[in-house]
């Protein structure tokens, strides 16, 4: 079973390789008469069955015909088909637990003019392909939650696919499947589409005390070393001249008013020393919450991991904060470490680097 | 459950919900489909339908909001299953088949709540009209199921799209319909016709046309009827009026009142029907070939002129020949029903006399019509020869002044005394019971034939010369046996009212305006009024066509379908032909798909401008990602000569103001949006060239 899939997987990326926009033709669809296809199918032959028992023509000739619908169908429904384009958009920054909302722009290229002939028709459902090598009954029914039913007739763009992220780390988005009924339900087109992306999961911030490591130059204590950060020790060093961006309450207004120019307080604090911040290397045996700990089923690995994504929750939760309060620090989680800066490249740096840390095998 | 529960709530709020407006149309369906199949149907059931519908209605225009519980419906169900088996099993296999499915589509119209059960739903009423086709097969009919097809499938389209306009949904579902139309005529035309695989159940409705037993007074009735009987299509000029005698029963059993059919006869058909045995009368002297389309009666009796035997395969296996040289159907005849006869007029008078039809044909009544007895036994002593006796008979009618009316007085005691002697008025069937009688009692085998006589010739150029025959025409007439001559046909209203024989009913009643008397608006009762008349003619003329290739389409005129178009019906040229149909059909579909392919999706301004776009990549130059029109003109015109930036600055200039300019403005412009299209296109044919030739 699994073999086949992973053949199935393999056949999948060679026949629709991951894109960040999906002009669908015939390499990516695929259609097949819906279940209600079939049943239609069965009503032809019962009508033939009867038409040629009664020798009624009028019967035959409407099971020839609906027989016609259904051949045609077959092109009416790739056609519609055909015309979807599906790209995908920038998604906010998501954290382990969210529910990521992946922004899928369908048909954003054609013009309004162009629309009513050109435009896709009808409801499409769009879910995410289920992972069946864990597909129980309870993973079933959570991803049948997932799918998304989308009425092209009416539509907004962009299209909001909702994924729950579990994990941290570069988002494994698995291919998402568009299908189709348009016109008549009598066939299924339907399509696993992979997208490029960029999308990270950062690990979900803990709140916590922000601890920064100052690192003197001699220094000689570790305890010491730690400065609490708390509001108003912030004080007054210099004026400087104002630059565009700086925060309005930072100008000195009443230098303005003498003629001066803009000129902004500069302070300084021992917030604006710089710290780093620092996976601890003992996560392990320090707070674990008892309740955890005494559940015996979790074996000593998963054990280590929720302590690690614990401490890098904190992690995130300290970048954040500094990040919004301006302050510059380094983020030290050793094997990799991350100069000490500030704004918001530093910031995503330090997320990016707290998303993918993986801790070095022993 | 937990799980259906959600379910359930999420199917609520898509798009798919009870509000769509394609299930007040599949109840609109279910409403018309059954009520033409009014005949047929309970009316108990025809009531659920319309309560049905009325949820439905009530539902979708917010008047109520539950459907009702599975509980209660099942409960419905159980009970109407139980009343139908009730009402239903004394009238046949093919009318509960009916009721049942009616009733199905009826319940499942108020419990519908999921994908699923709309979708039953559909097929069931798809199906349904197939079985409307069993019972009407008019044009009006036909016409109108078709137009229930389409609702159909604009239900599902309405379904599946919900949110689109009606009248975007009627220009795909009719597209749709007409793409499939020739497909689906190319199929019919061609795809074999079989003969049917099992015995089906047959519809069991009242029986209408003549009946098995007269009591002079009858085929009164009937000339009231304005209702086609049947047509005939002939290959040549059809007989004349007065040789048109179309025989359908053979009454020989006589009551003193009343002719039926004779029990012998009837066991000898069950006894044939049961081997499958075929009568063979002896067939001598000419004969002609011709084709009917008998409407339906719900009897086995067919129409045909004198002695007549199937003609074709269709026809010898259906059509059973009877000892009283009827034709008769192995089912009764429910829908329109076409065969193909061929007649020998002059057969009759070859045929052999067994005892028991002598017997048959001379049994009379013990007593009563007195009268009649002694005027025979008087007559009989005067004419010993049976021919004289005959002519003496038939003189009576002559000589005494016999009126042929269908307003006769009602005779109750001895009937054929009081018609012979006192009234002396009647039309055929009192005609021909007492000629009938008099010859019995004279000891000459006679019988009552009954059937059609006449019809209405339409013969249009080109074409072949078609008979109608109308209820009106119905008649009864006498068949002797003599010795030397066989049987003879012999028609006493001929020599008392020569009009109905030569030119028809109507002609005959002339004077006394009793002709459809009961229906003065009937448009046969109006056919002097010439424009009313042709316009009769006109519908008369469409019903036919429609019966005859249509409805009688068969593997007969398939057969000859393929002749005129191959010449000849060789192995190779047949599979030519399929072949050929194949690629006809493969040919249209990618006619249909052809637009999709040529359409210009992006729109012609876009075209043109990523057009010249890939001819700069295929050079090498790629435009980035973040490069505008303009930044990428800029770059163009840095790093090419002016031979090919030229014309793509002119051509990005083009495209930026067509697609960035305010709609207002370009249409104030200089150039409208044609002309700039027409220099983009030089522009792009400018620089495809140029840069060729920087290549090279």
């Amino acid at each position: 079973m699994t073999l086949l899939q992973s053949y199935w997987n393999k056949w999948l990326n060679k026949r629709i390789p991951a894109a960040s926009q999906h002009h669908l033709n015939h390499h990516n669809i695929f259609i097949f008469p819906a279940k209600f296809g079939l049943l239609f199918l069965s009503l032809c032959v019962l009508l033939f069955l009867l038409g040629t028992n009664y020798q009624n023509n009028l019967m035959l000739l409407l099971c020839y015909f609906l027989l016609a619908i259904f051949l045609v169908n077959l092109l009416a429904s790739y056609i519609n088909f055909a015309r979807i384009d599906l790209q995908i958009g920038k998604c906010h920054e998501v954290f382990v637990g969210d529910n990521l909302q992946i922004p899928l722009w369908l048909n954003a290229n054609i013009d309004n003019n162009n629309r009513a002939k050109s435009a896709t028709k009808g409801l499409l459902h769009f879910k995410f392909q289920t992972n069946q090598h864990k597909s129980t009954k309870k993973t079933k029914f959570r991803h049948d939650q997932q799918s998304t039913e989308v009425d092209a007739d009416a539509l907004t763009n962009p299209i909001y696919l909702s994924q729950k992220c579990h994990q941290r780390g570069k988002l494994t988005l698995s291919r998402v499947t568009v299908q189709s009924f348009y016109p008549l339900g009598l066939y299924r087109c339907w399509t696993h589409l992979a997208f490029i992306h960029e999308i990270t999961v950062f690990p979900k911030p803990l709140p916590c005390e922000i601890q920064l490591h100052i690192n003197d130059n001699n220094s000689a204590k570790k305890s010491g070393g730690i400065a609490n950060e708390q509001a108003g020790h912030d004080d007054f060093s210099h004026l400087k001249a104002y630059q565009v961006g700086e925060p309005l309450n930072h100008v000195a207004w009443k230098q303005l008013a003498k003629g001066r120019g803009m000129v902004s307080k500069q302070f300084s604090s021992i917030s604006n020393q710089i710290g780093w911040l620092k996976l601890s290397t003992d996560y392990k045996n320090k707070a674990l919450s008892p309740s955890i700990v005494l559940d015996t089923e979790l074996d000593n690995l998963a054990l280590d991991k929720i302590a690690l994504d614990k401490e890098l929750g904190e992690l995130c939760y300290q970048v954040i904060e500094l990040s919004r309060t301006q302050r510059t620090f380094g983020l030290d989680l050793g094997p990799q470490c991350i100069a000490p800066n500030s704004g918001a490249g530093h910031r995503l740096a330090c997320l990016l680097a707290l998303a993918n840390f993986t801790e070095a095998s022993p | 459950m937990f799980i259906r529960l959600q379910q359930k709530l999420k199917n609520q709020g898509t798009p798919q919900s009870s509000k769509n407006i394609a299930l007040l149309l599949l109840a609109a369906i279910l409403v018309c489909v059954s009520f033409s199949l009014f005949a047929s149907i309970l009316i108990w059931i025809l009531l659920l339908v319309a309560c049905a519908a009325v949820i439905r209605g009530a539902i979708y225009y917010n008047y109520y909001r539950h459907l009702p519980s599975i509980r209660t419906l099942n409960l419905l169900a159980v009970l109407s299953i139980l009343g139908l088996i009730y009402s239903a099993l004394s009238d046949g296999l093919l009318f509960g088949m009916v009721n049942l499915l009616i009733l199905a589509c009826a319940l499942k119209l108020m419990q519908m709540r999921s994908q699923k059960d709309v979708y039953q739903l559909v097929i069931s009423l798809f199906f349904l009209i197939g079985c409307g086709f069993i019972f009407n097969q008019s044009i009006g009919f036909s016409l109108f199921y078709a137009l229930m097809c389409m609702a159909l499938l604009l239900s599902l389209a309405c379904y599946h799209a919900p949110s689109n306009t009606m009248h975007k949904q009627l220009k795909t579902v009719s597209i749709l319909s007409l793409q499939a139309l020739p497909i689906g005529l190319l199929m019919f035309l061609v795809l074999p016709q079989l003969s049917p695989l099992w015995h089906t159940p047959k519809s069991k409705g009242a029986q209408t046309g003549l009946s098995e037993q007269i009591t002079p007074g009858d085929i009164a009735t009937l000339s009231q009827s304005s209702e086609l009987a049947f047509r005939a299509t002939f290959e040549d000029t059809p007989p004349i009026a007065r040789r048109r005698y179309w025989r359908a029963i053979v009454m020989e059993d006589f009551d003193g009142k009343t002719w039926k059919v004779h029990a012998y006869r009837h066991k000898l058909r069950e006894f044939q029907l049961k081997t499958k045995q075929q009568f063979k009368p002896k067939l001598t002297g000419p004969f002609f070939d011709y084709e009917v389309i008998a409407e339906p009666t719900n009897q086995p009796w067919l129409f045909a002129l004198d002695i007549a035997v199937p003609a074709d395969t269709q026809s010898r296996r259906n059509i059973m020949q009877s000892s009283d040289f009827l034709l008769f159907n192995r089912q009764p005849v429910v829908s329109k029903y076409q065969y193909a006869v061929r007649s020998y007029p002059e057969a009759l008078a070859n045929q052999a006399l067994t005892v028991t039809d002598k017997q048959i044909n001379l049994r009379l009544p013990e007593t009563g019509n007195n009268r009649t007895r002694e005027w025979v036994s008087n007559l009989r002593a005067k004419f010993q020869d049976n021919n004289k006796f005959v002519e003496a008979v038939l003189s009576h009618f002559i000589d005494n002044p016999f009126v042929y009316t269908l307003r006769p007085d009602v005779m109750l005691v001895d009937p054929v005394d009081r018609f012979l002697f006192d009234n002396q008025a009647g039309f055929c069937s009192h005609y021909a019971s007492a000629l009938a009688y008099a010859l019995r009692l004279g000891g000459i085998p006679a019988r009552i034939v009954t059937g059609y006589q006449g019809g209405e010739l339409v013969e249009n150029n080109g074409k072949s010369p078609y008979l109608s025959i109308y209820q009106y025409d119905a008649h009864a007439w006498v068949e002797t046996w003599s010795d030397n001559a066989g049987w003879q046909r012999i028609d006493p209203t001929a020599l008392v009212s020569p009009d109905r024989i030569e030119f028809g009913l109507q002609q005959a009643m002339l004077e006394e305006g009793s002709f459809l008397a009961d229906s003065p608006f009937s448009l046969a009762r109006l056919a002097n009024i010439v424009w009313l008349n042709n316009i009769r003619l006109f519908l008369a003329d469409i019903d036919y066509n429609w019966s005859r290739w249509v409805l009688g389409f068969n593997s007969q005129k398939q057969r000859d379908l393929f002749k005129s178009i191959l010449g000849k019906l060789t192995p190779e040229r047949l599979s030519i032909l399929g072949v050929g149909i194949v690629f006809t059909i493969g040919m249209l579909l990618s006619l249909f798909f052809l637009p999709h392919w040529l359409q210009n999706r992006l729109g012609t301004t876009q075209h043109l401008y990523i057009k010249a776009l890939h001819a700069f990549a295929k050079a090498g130059t790629q435009r980035a990602n973040w490069q505008g029109p303009t930044a990428f003109s800029q770059h163009i015109n840095e790093h090419y000569s002016h031979k090919v930036s030229d014309p793509f600055s002119q051509l990005t200039q083009l495209y930026l103001r067509l697609t960035y300019q305010k709609k207002q403005s370009t249409g104030t412009s200089v150039l409208s949006i044609k002309q700039c299209h027409r220099l983009m296109r030089g522009h792009l044919a400018r620089l495809k060239t140029e840069l060729l030739k920087s290549k090279a």
